[in-house]
């Protein structure tokens, strides 16, 4: 969702805000409060009216954010004994600047735990709430018991807002000093059973910092946790998302069961189960096995427990927060079956409405999702289009998102993207790379196994097209994806090299040559019979002097393999000759067998038809070859004189080729093409380490955690400690559900009707009360939506009486608060 | 693992506003903002900064000009922390004014470190609720004198526990009774502030849909996708209940898709009946809700290739639409680019209707303030801020007789620029909208130039323009016959090069007030007198309705 100031900036027009601007630099940095002379300031400081201190504050955290700490550290004796002071916003003050500089002067601050330490005691709960936080955020190990016994006291506070103080404070004081670890262990876990939902989410925080492999103390907040979920605020969301997935892979088994595959799910969900197998490919070698059996279908069975997780994530996937609705996702991909993943697709897809740099993120995370389940997100094509507004580290992804779907669109689609991408490969002239990008991506589509031979030898015809371009990028990469596609399949394409030969006449780009001259070269062997590639290398001397280098380099190779095919298939006679046809490789062994009728006759008759100068003329291919050579040693560049210099070392002597059938003829692997997020795949969704990639260090970043094993099935703790602990303290759990937002809106909005009941101190530490009035007979599971759905008609007519009354002293309030505001306006 | 380690905010010349480190020790921003600046130019949101000790991952978010980053030394999820830097943005917004200037962050120190101590705790977020943050930050008080007195009234200094003014013991109904006298300070709704007063009630709805449409070369569109956003500003003392209705001609649920919702929102009541939001607001501005809808439908992909003709292609119905022809005039170093004004959108009309309603009857805009009411009405929507913008190849060194042929308009262009911007304004589009009434096709305007490549690269290629098309080498050519393989690949070969200089696409940005392209409207918006609290049972708020149709070089037209 788009944040609400980039929302305005759109509905206030350019010119209203340019006026303000203006206004306000005219206006604001000349009124910022010129700095004062020290003495001046400690005078403010130590004055006896409030006013003037609050004013002397001001100006020392204005100082204090611009300027180094050496400069307010002066003023920390007079700043500090103001601590005591009686007013709010001096406090708030006088604390911000002692968090900022308590590090430097450890002792005077510890002068002011003591007053810090009795407003711990306040009966505003907002006061209690900021001096626990204030004193665990001291970084002074000394104070660290005082600090531990301050959480122990706000831990059991009547306030959530203290005890939402006290969670927080807890990683802190243990940064302090570690060895308060025990007790806070103890306090955690009382705050994690925390009835109130905001608590609980600042207490699974807490949990995550300070000890996340102590599962254990998890077991009986577990089911009440996750019924919490909806109602916590997104920050709290973000960290129970993050803390199930690790606790549900440690205790939750993975249980499947096969069941006969239905003819219909072939195509929906059991592709989808065997890729997610795949992706935990690692985790047991039974299952591995089980999938061999091919008509049955495995299907994961999930725990109850998971289950309610799982369902319990659904709401939030409408969340305003991206990083909620990619945790839920994540939860869904790693702990979920398909159908859930399926839902959270559309959601994913949703981000990219927000700012470009949330669209980045998100990308990121969609591809990751994209690369195991691909279908769902075919439907939401129009979304991966590339737009000439969108920032190379967002078309990347988009080119890559299109590719991945490609495979699986219907045939119209896929015709849609592959225009789209030849578009983007010849316009792209906006920028190289782009053009790049886009040819290797239709170069994806036609590798990927999924495609059908028509549409792979359609895109090969679209990168035909493009050779001719003027282009010099378009070309070269165009070249370089259609000899990937050839090499995967040699055989069919032997035409294809043909024509591309043709285009040598066309093809002015130095690279483009380059990349041509040498299929033919590898094409060399093949079909000895009506082989092209010596005639190619005939008209290419001729121009060799006007060649780039790249290109001659290439011409000189084709020459050599040109060459070393023709000895092979016309060995020269030698005593020793007998030896090689078996040394030569196999493949070149059987052109041996055909090629036959192709030798010279002549040639055989001599015995050294390279060194003896014969009245005969050479044959041709020689010829040609030491004209390569002659016109090579005589070339300016470096490089090319040396490897000319090898390739004739190697085929000095026709009889013994070995060695260069081994160096010049060797197979080349075919190239893969992988998508280019694939070496991210390893990440887990939603982490830093998935954007970063493998530059981040092959682990993935610092404190990165790779998603735990499944707990082997046997290994797992007991179901019962979850529902045992829960029976047993069922009431205090019950009270604490039913004390939800909707509760607190009910207390708030009926105040006037029940207000001790509901918002009691008694009940509110969940003590049992489950007499609260109307609230709790309404079961547990209720959220927030529930209760404002269903709210009875027997509350209202008991509402109508006290309705009046409230309407009588609201009117009240009104016309005093009018009256206030007139006087507002008289003021102003 | 700390989530939040430190928040910077540099302002738009990148000199430092403001420092906060939450937790460790982060690299200073002296020594982040030059790696920042180290990368090219358009950086993604989350660099990786493998030479800082320790290796920090920095986000970075820009947010009015003004650049907020954040440091972290450890793997986090990206999301959380992009976002919580939103919230930074909209909160300091919310407290400062919009727009959020620097000077305003300098001038207001002293609250901007309350609030950001309020919102991370030891590097765990702990609160972005604006409301949340208003019950125990007090905004400043020039905003407080703007607002009319919204607001908690307990600053006063001297109070060290708000209850004990009078005037919040008042706003009490009912005194508490109980053992412990809490003062009820922090709300019951966690997004909604206590006790909120106001002494005028007033409600808005502004709809913001931002367009996305692509078309093919043939004008046949390939997606059209119009991103809403339903802002609410609720201005209403106690805790009112609303629904807000939203209609759309074909039903809210076969249009709305994807959408997200304000915490506030009741998902079953939308879930049971779309369309019918149902919410109680927090106090002030927000964002309600979040949707997108597909202009095209659903059988677009269908239409796309069964029909050859561009006629039968879906009809998209948008203020103006876009075309580029290129490789135009005899050696195809032409292009034109024509504008297709819609004939239903007028230019700024010279006697603007003030009384401007929108949605139904009942949605009369409260106070004719706020500056909107000056031009474009439901009834007749007009075009403004329409500005075409091509981007241009790397290549293009210049655009020479660069001339709008018909209609009018100022496109601009100086040797070196990557893009030409032509800016129409709303009176000449009226004009042009006046011109050809009759018709009912609308307007065009047309938009054509020439272009320049780089000249030396023309110089270094004149000598010896194909390598192999000639064989220098072989005497048995005749001279002559070189020279004709010479010229004519050449004429190709001029018309190929220009090709690369073509712009490839055209965008239009523009925005129309009082239409939405999806065509939602707000049905109605009521308050549930029985269900809120707090608000005199004969007070009925204002309620304004606004909508806002944008392109921020949405419309793009490739070639």
């Amino acid at each position: 969702m788009e944040s609400i100031s980039r929302i305005s900036s759109l509905l206030e027009t350019a010119r209203d805000l340019t006026l303000e601007a203006a206004n306000n630099a005219n206006n604001a940095r000349r009124s910022t409060p010129k700095e004062l002379p020290s003495g001046q300031l400690k005078k403010l400081l130590d004055s006896r009216s409030e006013r003037e201190i609050l004013e002397g504050l001001r100006r020392v955290v204005t100082m204090s954010y611009r300027q180094p700490p050496s400069q307010t550290l002066p003023f920390f004796s007079h700043v500090i004994k103001n601590v005591a002071s009686p007013s709010l916003a001096v406090k708030k003050l006088v604390y911000i600047y002692l968090l900022q500089h308590a590090e430097h002067e450890p002792d005077t601050a510890l002068l002011s735990i003591n007053t810090i330490q009795k407003s711990l005691t306040d009966t505003n709960p907002h006061l209690r709430a900021l001096a626990l936080r204030v004193m665990s955020s001291i970084r002074v190990p000394v104070i660290s018991q005082i600090v531990s016994l301050g959480i122990k006291r706000g831990a059991g506070d009547m306030s959530p807002l203290v005890r939402r103080a006290a969670a927080l404070a807890i990683p802190k004081c243990y940064r302090l000093d570690p060895n308060t670890e025990p007790q806070l262990l103890e306090y955690l876990s009382t705050l994690l059973g925390d009835k109130q939902y905001f608590v609980a989410g600042a207490a699974v925080a807490a949990f995550l910092e300070l000890c996340p492999d102590r599962l254990d103390l998890l077991h009986p907040h577990y089911r009440s946790l996750v019924q919490k979920l909806v109602d916590m605020d997104e920050w709290g969301q973000l960290a129970t998302l993050r803390l199930m997935m690790v606790y549900a892979r440690k205790c939750f088994p993975r249980r499947t069961r096969k069941v006969q595959k239905t003819p219909h799910s072939n195509t929906t969900s059991s592709k989808p189960t065997k890729s997610t197998k795949g992706f935990y490919d690692t985790e047991s070698d039974s299952e591995e096995e089980e999938e061999k059996e091919q008509n049955m279908e495995e299907i994961a069975v999930l725990d109850p427990d998971l289950e309610l997780l799982l369902k319990s994530c659904q709401p939030l996937l409408q969340s305003r927060n991206a990083a909620v609705v990619v945790a839920v996702a994540r939860t869904y991909l790693y702990l979920g079956t398909p159908e859930y993943l399926i839902q959270a697709v559309g959601p994913l897809v949703s981000l990219l409405r927000s700012a470009g740099d949330i669209q980045h993120i998100a990308l990121h995370n969609i591809v990751q999702v994209c690369l195991t389940h691909p279908e769902p997100f075919v439907k939401y094509y129009t979304h991966f289009l590339v737009r000439s507004t969108d920032a190379p580290h967002i078309w990347r992804l988009k080119l890559e998102l299109l590719t991945l779907i490609f495979p699986y669109a219907q045939l119209r689609l896929q015709s849609l993207i592959l225009a789209e991408l030849s578009h983007f490969s010849h316009s792209g002239s906006l920028d190289p790379t782009l053009v790049k990008e886009s040819v290797r991506a239709i170069g994806r589509c036609s590798q990927s196994p999924a495609t059908s031979p028509q549409t792979s030898a359609r895109c090969l015809r679209l990168l035909l097209k493009h050779i001719g371009s003027a282009d010099g990028h378009l070309v070269a990469e165009s070249l370089e994806v259609i000899r990937h596609l050839i090499q995967r399949n040699p055989s069919a394409h032997r035409t294809t090299v043909v024509r591309l030969a043709k285009h040598l006449d066309a093809a002015t780009s130095p690279q483009a040559r380059a990349s041509i001259i040498w299929l033919v070269g590898e094409f060399a062997g093949l079909d000895s019979e009506n082989n092209i590639a010596a005639d190619v290398l005939r008209i290419l001397v001729k121009g060799f002097a006007d060649e780039a280098e790249p290109a001659k380099l290439q011409i000189v190779l084709l020459a050599a393999k040109v060459y070393i095919h023709h000895l092979n298939a016309n060995p020269p006679p030698e005593p020793s000759k007998t030896e090689e046809p078996k040394a030569s490789p196999p493949l070149l062994d059987s052109y041996h067998e055909e090629e036959g009728g192709f030798r010279d006759e002549n040639l055989e008759a001599h015995s050294q038809p390279t060194e003896s100068h014969q009245p005969e003329k050479p044959h041709p291919i020689k010829a040609l070859y030491d004209y390569i050579l002659l016109l090579a040693r005589y070339d300016t560049s470096y490089d090319l004189r040396d490897r000319t210099r090898v390739y004739k070392a190697l085929l000095a002597t026709p009889t013994s080729t070995q060695l260069a059938s081994l160096l010049l003829l060797a197979p080349k692997p075919v190239p893969h093409i992988p998508s280019p997020s694939e070496t991210r795949k390893g990440y887990v969704l939603g982490s830093a380490s998935l954007v970063i990639g493998d530059e981040g260090g092959v682990g993935g970043l610092r404190g990165y955690d790779d998603l735990p094993r499944w707990v082997k099935e046997g290994d797992e703790p007991d179901a019962a400690l979850r529902d045992e602990t829960v029976s047993t303290s069922a009431s205090t759990y019950d009270s604490a559900r039913t004390i939800s937002a909707a509760d607190r809106l009910d207390a708030a909005a009926g105040s006037s009707r029940t207000p001790d009941s509901i918002m009691s101190p008694r009940s509110l530490n969940g003590v049992g009360e489950s007499s609260v009035g109307v609230s709790a007979s309404k079961g547990k599971e209720k959220t927030l939506d529930d209760w404002l759905a269903e709210e009875s008609g027997s509350e209202e007519e008991t509402d109508e009486d006290e309705e009046e009354e409230t309407d009588e002293e609201e009117s009240e309030y009104e016309t005093e608060s009018e009256s206030g505001g007139e006087g507002d306006r008289l003021v102003k | 693992m700390s989530t939040v380690e430190a928040l910077y905010i540099f302002d738009e010349h990148n000199t430092p506003l403001l420092e906060h480190s939450y937790v460790g020790r982060p690299p200073a921003s002296s020594t982040l903002l030059p790696l920042y600046l180290s990368h090219a130019a358009p950086r993604p949101s989350l660099i990786y900064l493998p030479n800082t000790n320790p290796a920090t991952l920095l986000y970075s978010v820009i947010q009015d000009q003004l650049l907020f980053l954040c440091p972290c030394s450890s793997d986090t999820e990206p999301l959380q922390v992009l976002e919580f830097l939103h919230r930074v943005a909209d909160v300091l917004e919310d407290f400062l004014g919009s727009p959020l200037l620097a000077s305003k962050i300098e001038a207001h120190y002293d609250v901007v470190a309350q609030l950001l101590n309020e919102m991370v705790d030891g590097g765990i977020i702990a609160c972005t609720e604006p409301n949340a943050l208003r019950d125990v930050v007090d905004a400043p008080n020039f905003i407080k004198s703007l607002l009319g007195g919204v607001g908690l009234p307990s600053s006063t200094p001297s109070s060290l526990t708000p209850s004990a003014t009078p005037f919040s013991l008042a706003s009490r109904p009912s005194p508490r009774l109980g053992p412990t006298n809490t003062p009820q300070a922090t709300s019951s709704v966690p997004w909604r502030r206590a006790n909120v007063r106001h002494t005028s009630n007033e409600m808005y709805v502004d709809i913001v849909e931002t367009l996305e449409v692509t078309l093919s070369p043939s004008g046949r569109p390939l997606s059209a996708i119009a991103n809403g956003t339903v802002a609410f500003t609720a201005k209403v003392s106690g805790v009112p209940d609303l629904i807000l209705q939203l209609g759309c001609p074909g039903g809210v649920q076969n249009a709305v898709a994807l959408p997200v919702f304000h915490p506030c929102v009741r998902l079953n009541r939308w879930k049971e009946r779309p369309g019918e939001l149902s919410f109680v607001p927090p106090d002030g501005r927000f964002v309600l809700a979040g949707y997108e809808v597909d202009l095209l439908g659903p059988a677009a992909l269908d239409a796309f290739s069964t029909s050859a003709s561009a006629k039968s292609s879906p009809k998209l119905n948008i203020p103006a639409t876009v075309s580029v022809h290129p490789s135009l005039g005899p050696s195809a170093s032409d292009f034109e680019v024509r504008l297709q004004l819609n004939p239903r959108f007028t230019g700024k009309s010279p006697a603007p209707n003030s009384s401007s309603t929108g949605g139904k009857g009942g949605l009369g805009r409260g106070i004719s303030g706020a500056g909107f009411s000056s031009s474009g009405t439901t009834a007749a929507p007009a075009i403004e801020e329409m500005a075409v913008h091509i981007p241009l190849p790397v290549g293009v060194r210049n655009i020479a007789d660069l001339r709008v042929l018909k209609g009018n308009g100022d496109a601009s262009y100086s040797p070196g620029d990557r893009s030409i911007e032509w800016h129409i304004s709303s009176r000449e589009i009226s004009l042009l909208m006046s011109q050809d009434r009759g018709g009912g096709v609308g307007a065009t305007a047309t938009l054509r130039g020439t272009v320049i490549g780089q000249e030396d690269e023309t110089a270094e290629s004149e000598p010896a323009p194909f390598a192999t098309g000639t064989y220098d080498y072989d005497d048995e050519q005749t001279p002559s016959q070189q020279e004709k393989t010479k010229t004519e690949p050449r004429k190709i070969d001029y018309a190929k090069r220009n090709k690369v200089l073509m712009p490839s696409c055209a965008t239009v940005s523009f925005s129309v007030k009082g239409w939405l392209a999806s065509g939602i409207k707000v049905e109605s918006l009521n308050l549930d007198h029985k269900r809120s609290k707090g608000l005199g049972s004969g007070v009925t708020p204002y309620k304004g309705v606004k909508y806002l149709c944008v392109s921020r070089r949405g419309v793009e037209a490739r070639c």
